[in-house]
């Protein structure tokens, strides 16, 4: 940040302002959890916060019976897990359509086992809602191609430099796949007792998992017509199901071209004095 | 007002005679201490502030569950029930629990801010909440932070206080926005198990989201928002910066075959007010690269 401390008159206009504070004063308030970081890169991208927003969803995730000695997807399982953060999102872009947001950034999207029973977990997102100062280039909207607020888990940081080098976010795209790795026969494991082999049925099992994430994360993003996705996430998650049963997730922001070059001014190196 | 030893005595006005004593000796200018880290001491010298020096709030007390008021079922075993939450229902649930806690904050900052204001500080910065419990429903309340004064004409006549380290405060004030004061948001809300909420969480139910719960949780931190909005207003702020978004829940069993279940959400912020002119804030960012290794 460059900026001169005395010609911009701080700290006493800074000082002043807080003597002039009266209760009520303000026509709109915002609220945001983004860093400081976060909040002024975000309003140097042309963005102005407008607030906090939230969804969330305590769901029951159901019992799946299955054949054990099987390489499977558990699609009881892998639908709930689904359809507990569908919620979540869509309860957050709801709260941002009220408050005539043009996208939400800084997405968590997180699960938490909470205290209500163990088949019982919270999935929650909170993000801060924002509207531009600018309409999008070429007179289009900020906006997705279903009319709603764009989404992104991109930190403040990401965000600013994905709008400077053109692209806008459209949407966070996701896709989950709940499997159950075999268990060994008998005869398997004892002629593996000691053995350093390959697992042909876990890795071919695993394979399986991931490519069924990411390809229905990459169907979203199709659906909202998107150039491509950055930012992906490929996380696994034991949860609370043992150590055969493995949620595969997949998650980033797809987005879109804002203009055809995509240049970024060369950045300057520094040598930080901190670790 | 001096007497270290009669500490007993105290009536719980002011501050604790150690504390008012420890706040004369600084007054008088005796070397000033600081929870500043060299980033947060660089930035602020870059911004114009002074460290004045370290200040603290601290407060016991007792929050029982004495207040049950009831969790507003229909019936013990009614098909029905709805959430109650303190800011809705200012006489039931756990109201008067909530404004314990409220009260245990506001108590705790207050008489950091007392600390402040008594050495001649315009400000806290890095202000760091804990609290702590101490065992049988004792509670310590404690906020501690780093006075600082203003190179300027201008007194605000207040203190203003905020969670943000030194530099976060600095970047805040050089692009334009100034901490005004810690803002918080508790609300508690509590919710009858129905035959509804029974039903869906039995193993046998399938995929299904338990409606009480997520109603129970939505309320109760869309009610800690809205009290948060209240006192943003009400200090003449723009807006604010969230240091923290808690939720914790449990359960209660007030009677026999009767479970209730209850949800604590708390927002801790700091309020802030825009003061650049200009419609754009009057920073500029640098794109750099730090030649050091990457976090993997």
């Amino acid at each position: 940040m460059t900026a001169d401390p005395t010609q911009l008159g701080i700290p006493e206009d800074a000082m002043r302002r807080l003597a002039e504070m009266r209760p009520g004063q303000a026509t709109s308030l915002f609220t945001s959890d983004l860093s400081v970081n976060e909040f002024l890169l975000v309003r140097e991208a042309g963005f102005r916060p407008l607030g906090l927003v939230l969804g969330s969803s305590i769901y029951h995730v159901g019992f799946q019976f299955g054949r054990w000695n099987k390489n499977q997807e558990l699609e009881v399982l892998s639908q709930a897990m689904y359809h507990a953060r569908e919620l979540a999102m869509t309860r957050m872009e709801v709260e941002a359509d009220q408050l005539g947001a043009d996208g939400i950034v800084g997405v968590r999207l997180d699960i938490e086992f909470k205290e209500f029973g163990s088949d019982l977990a919270e999935f929650i997102a909170v993000g801060t809602a924002v509207k531009s100062d600018h309409p999008a280039p070429e007179g289009r909207t900020w906006r997705n191609n279903r009319n709603q607020p764009f989404t992104s888990d991109l930190s403040g940081q990401d965000f600013w430099t994905l709008v400077q080098a053109g692209y806008a976010p459209l949407g966070m795209v996701m896709g989950t796949c709940v499997y159950h790795i075999a268990h060994q026969r008998f005869w398997q494991a004892m002629n593996n007792i000691g053995q350093n082999v390959e697992l042909p049925q876990f890795t071919e099992a695993l394979y399986d998992a991931r490519e069924l994430a990411m390809s229905r994360m990459q169907a979203e993003a199709e659906a909202l017509h998107a150039e491509g996705i950055v930012g992906v996430q490929l996380r696994s998650h034991g949860h609370r199901w043992g150590g055969h049963t493995t949620e595969f997730f997949a998650i980033g922001t797809a987005v879109r071209p804002l203009r055809a070059d995509h240049h970024i001014p060369t950045p300057q190196l520094v040598l930080p004095l901190t670790d | 007002m001096t007497n270290v030893e009669g500490v007993a005595d105290w009536d719980g006005r002011g501050l604790p005679p150690v504390a008012a004593e420890r706040m004369r000796r600084a007054a008088e200018g005796a070397a000033w201490t600081s929870l500043l880290s060299a980033p947060a001491a660089a930035g602020l010298e870059v911004a114009g502030f002074d460290p004045a020096g370290e200040v603290m709030g601290s407060m016991v007390q007792r929050i029982g569950w004495s207040t049950y008021y009831g969790c507003g079922a229909s019936g013990w075993y009614g098909a029905s029930a709805q959430t109650i939450t303190s800011g809705t229902h200012p006489q039931a649930g756990f109201a008067p629990y909530a404004h314990a806690l409220e009260s245990g904050w506001a108590t705790a900052v207050g008489r950091m801010i007392t600390e402040a204001a008594g050495i001649g500080a315009d400000g806290v910065v890095g202000v760091r909440l804990s609290r702590q419990s101490l065992g049988n429903a004792v509670h310590e309340f404690t906020a501690m932070g780093t006075a600082v004064r203003a190179r300027s004409a201008t007194r605000p006549g207040r203190v203003f206080s905020t969670h943000l380290p030194g530099q976060d405060v600095a970047k805040l004030v050089l692009a334009g926005w100034m901490p005004a004061e810690l803002a918080f948001g508790i609300a508690v809300g509590i919710r009858h198990d129905d035959w509804n909420t029974r039903q869906q969480r039995t193993w046998t139910a399938g995929n299904v989201e338990v409606g009480a719960y997520t109603e129970l949780v939505n309320d109760t931190r869309a009610d800690a928002r809205m009290l948060l909005q209240h006192r943003i207003r009400a200090v003449g702020a723009d807006g604010a910066v969230i240091a923290s978004l808690g939720l914790s829940t449990w359960e209660i069993e007030p009677g026999e075959g009767h479970t209730d279940h209850v949800a604590e959400a708390t927002i801790v912020s700091t309020a802030i007010t825009q003061f650049h002119r200009s419609r754009e804030a009057p920073s500029r960012s640098l794109t750099y690269l730090p030649l050091k290794r990457s976090r993997s």
